[in-house]
């Protein structure tokens, strides 16, 4: 029976991490129509960006985790510009180039860091490390848990709330009339992305303290994230946790009572069933 | 003349005048440069070496301390003059190619150097999984390659004639740590094995499980699973069973991910056994204090051997001209890629062969390798000629290393001892709170 629970627990602590990384990437898709390839990369680089803080200022690496968010804040504002640019509607096929460009801007991150750090992995440390509570919790994980499902209810709080996340929720369901309501479409993108990074970001600095780091991380997250937005329904934020719980147990029970082998074939077969029956997402609220 | 000016005459009735005769000039221009090119590659005085391994990819790690380890020796034998053969010294030249850590993508791109580029012979993959892609390439068109890294006895099965390997496989080496632990007190009653899904991490594996049911342990689990897995689902079920010794086969990565999954899940074996990884200076340097201290591993090659020969000097020397060059401490796959060099060496200097070698030397090159029995700084290097090891360098014995606060020592046997085993390994909260 501990077994069982354990495994329960470790499913669930597994898919809350997720839910950072997808949430983000969901409300882009939803906001901005923009599939962005590069969701890997800004969790390698929120990694990176708390490890090199690590090894520099010699501090726990959760102490970077507001510190990732408002830098990559910065970065995906300054971006999303020529995103935009890419992805507006006088380009052929916007959808398409948004996501060619979003594969360059991954291929480039990668590469880059390839370059510059080299290949061997690394490893980030935190206090929490070796803390494990009863039935053996990860301390680790269980913080990771409890941060991303906080900061993904803020962030869902923010959108359904304020003003502004009103009027992101209106340019996502409709761009054109949301502009003519007078809703700035263009800096709201920025916002949006801008959002999306930090908190893409933050979920690098929480995947990089539980697993080893290196410049070639990314893909599997592009994989995850893909996977819990198109389950949880595109553009659905709030699917976004029932996917992922679901991903993370999946997991875990594969591993434990199949064979681990089988994780991803059955996490992908969930994805095909589900796409066939309820194409709208697994609550049936996507796009 | 006349048949030009009829071209000419031609090409002006289809296409005018100017473009007419700017195809001509163009075809005219390519013959030359084709004549030329052909002319160049005929008269070579260098022996030109195809380096196919993985520059990118997840084995982009391994790949690149295999490009160290061959360049090296390019390095240390261009610095002497080159290759002597036959009274004259012929230097080498490398040419790379990047096998995308993809067999396939190993397979067209050592296909490329063979047609294209006209390599002499071939210095292989880091990887098993690469290497059982290249070998049938080197086979159709009759090209040696010794390869300094591939540790999977699926690679010997096959009994390719133009593929060598100058480590010895996993299924040989494998056997060293788990026996030696069994000899430790308290002795060990059981073992639990993880293999990650590639053939050399499997092949370890099996190694570890094959051993430990020699040695009487008793076997817990057997799992192999993804690279890039989350391990603490597979780790809990592994506490549950309390082995004594946790085995895995894997590479840097993936092990770095199951010592911090666990720590995570406060498990702490009297010892934990992985192969392919802590040799590498790299990890020790982020996990050798932390998670990975107390590691044991396998080494078939330590710089503190006494081992010597004339083109490097001692493995002291040899580790040393490495450091200098490269600020890394080598480990036995640098020093295997190096002996690949001198491998081919005594090869060519058998049967004076010169560069460029045309397909009838190089079958004798191949053969000559098969009986070269030389010894070198690395060890000695002395091909199987049959068995399930054909090929592959299998006389060389495996050392059993642990890792010490950072750094690495050998623990076994006791001729090369240089630090007593740290049996059974302290639990991780001890380990992370010395920090």
């Amino acid at each position: 029976m501990d077994l069982f629970l354990q495994t329960v627990i470790n499913g669930i602590l597994l898919g809350g991490i997720y839910i950072v990384l997808a949430a983000g990437f969901s409300l882009v898709f939803g906001v901005l129509d923009i599939i962005d390839f590069a969701v890997g990369e800004w969790v390698m680089l929120g990694a990176f960006a708390a490890y090199f803080g690590q090894q520099y200022l010699h501090v726990d690496a959760f102490v970077f985790l507001p510190v990732v968010f408002v830098a990559f804040f910065a970065l995906g504002y300054a971006i999303q510009p020529i995103i935009f640019r890419v992805v507006s509607t006088k380009t052929h096929l916007p959808m398409l180039m948004g996501l060619v460009f979003t594969f360059g801007l991954s291929t480039l991150m990668k590469g880059s860091a390839l370059t510059a750090w080299g290949y061997n992995p690394r490893s980030l440390d935190t206090f929490l490390s070796d803390t494990s509570l009863a039935l053996s919790i990860p301390g680790l994980r269980l913080f990771a848990f409890v941060f991303a499902v906080a900061a993904t209810l803020l962030f869902i709080g923010f959108l359904y709330r304020t003003r502004t996340g009103l009027a992101i929720r209106a340019a996502a369901q409709d761009r054109d009339k949301a502009a003519l309501m007078g809703v700035r479409v263009k800096d709201l993108a920025s916002v949006v992305y801008g959002l999306y990074a930090g908190m893409t970001g933050m979920a690098g600095v929480l995947i990089g303290a539980i697993f080893s780091l290196s410049p070639q991380m990314g893909a599997k997250y592009t994989t995850f994230a893909f996977f819990v937005v198109v389950l949880g329904g595109l553009g659905y934020v709030p699917g976004v946790f029932v996917a992922a719980i679901l991903l993370g147990l999946i997991n875990t029970m594969t591993t434990v009572y199949f064979n681990a082998s089988y994780s991803f074939l059955m996490v992908f077969l969930l994805l095909f069933l589900v796409l066939i029956i309820q194409p709208k997402g697994i609550l049936g609220r996507g796009t | 003349m006349n048949n030009n000016a009829t071209l000419i005459t031609s090409l002006k009735t289809v296409v005018g005048r100017r473009p007419a005769r700017l195809a001509v000039g163009l075809a005219l221009g390519l013959s030359m440069l084709f004549a030329f090119s052909t002319a160049a590659l005929a008269a070579r005085n260098y022996y030109k070496i195809g380096v196919v391994t993985s520059l990118s990819g997840d084995y982009a790690l391994g790949g690149n301390l295999t490009k160290r380890g061959y360049s090296t020796w390019a390095r240390a034998v261009n610095a002497k003059g080159g290759i002597k053969v036959d009274g004259k010294r012929y230097k080498v030249k490398l040419v790379y190619a990047d096998a995308q850590s993809n067999p396939k993508s190993g397979a067209d791109a050592a296909s490329r150097m063979i047609q294209s580029q006209e390599v002499d012979f071939i210095f292989g993959p880091y990887s098993s999984a690469v290497t059982l892609g290249v070998a049938p390439i080197a086979e159709k068109y009759q090209v040696p390659m010794v390869t300094g890294s591939a540790e999977s006895p699926e690679i010997w099965k096959h009994h390719f004639n133009f593929t060598f390997g100058t480590i010895p496989s996993v299924d040989m080496t494998a056997q060293a740590p788990i026996k030696y632990l069994t000899e430790q007190s308290p002795k060990p009653g059981s073992i639990a094995v993880i293999g990650i899904n590639d053939p050399f991490s499997k092949a370890a594996a099996t190694g570890f499980d094959e051993a430990a049911k020699k040695t009487g342990l008793k076997v817990d689990s057997f799992d192999v699973v993804p690279t890039h897995s989350d391990f603490s689902a597979l780790l809990s079920k592994i506490k549950d069973e309390n082995p004594d010794i946790l085995a895995v086969g894997g590479e840097p990565q993936d092990l770095i991910d199951v010592l911090k999954a666990s720590a995570s899940i406060n498990f702490s074996p009297k010892a934990i056994v992985m192969h392919y990884g802590i040799t590498d200076a790299g990890f020790r340097k982020e996990v050798g204090s932390t998670f990975g201290n107390y590691t044991i591993g396998i080494t078939d090659w330590s710089p503190d051997a006494n081992l010597k020969d004339d083109l490097f000097g001692t493995a002291k020397q040899y580790a040393q001209a490495f450091e200098k060059h490269y600020n890394l401490t080598p480990d036995y796959t640098t020093a295997a890629c190096s002996a690949t060099g001198e491998a081919f060496t005594a090869a060519l200097q058998k049967i004076g062969a010169k560069p460029p070698l045309s397909r009838g030397q190089r079958v004798k090159l191949m053969k000559a390798l098969e009986g070269i029995d030389i010894h070198t700084f690395y060890g000695p290097v002395n091909f199987a000629k049959s068995g399930a090891h054909f090929h592959d360098n299998s006389e060389l014995k495996p050392m059993v290393v642990q890792v010490v606060d950072g750094d690495k020592y050998i623990i076994s046997p006791a001729k090369y001892k240089q630090h007593d085993v740290v049996y059974p390994r302290p639990p991780f909260s001890k380990l992370l709170n010395k920090q």
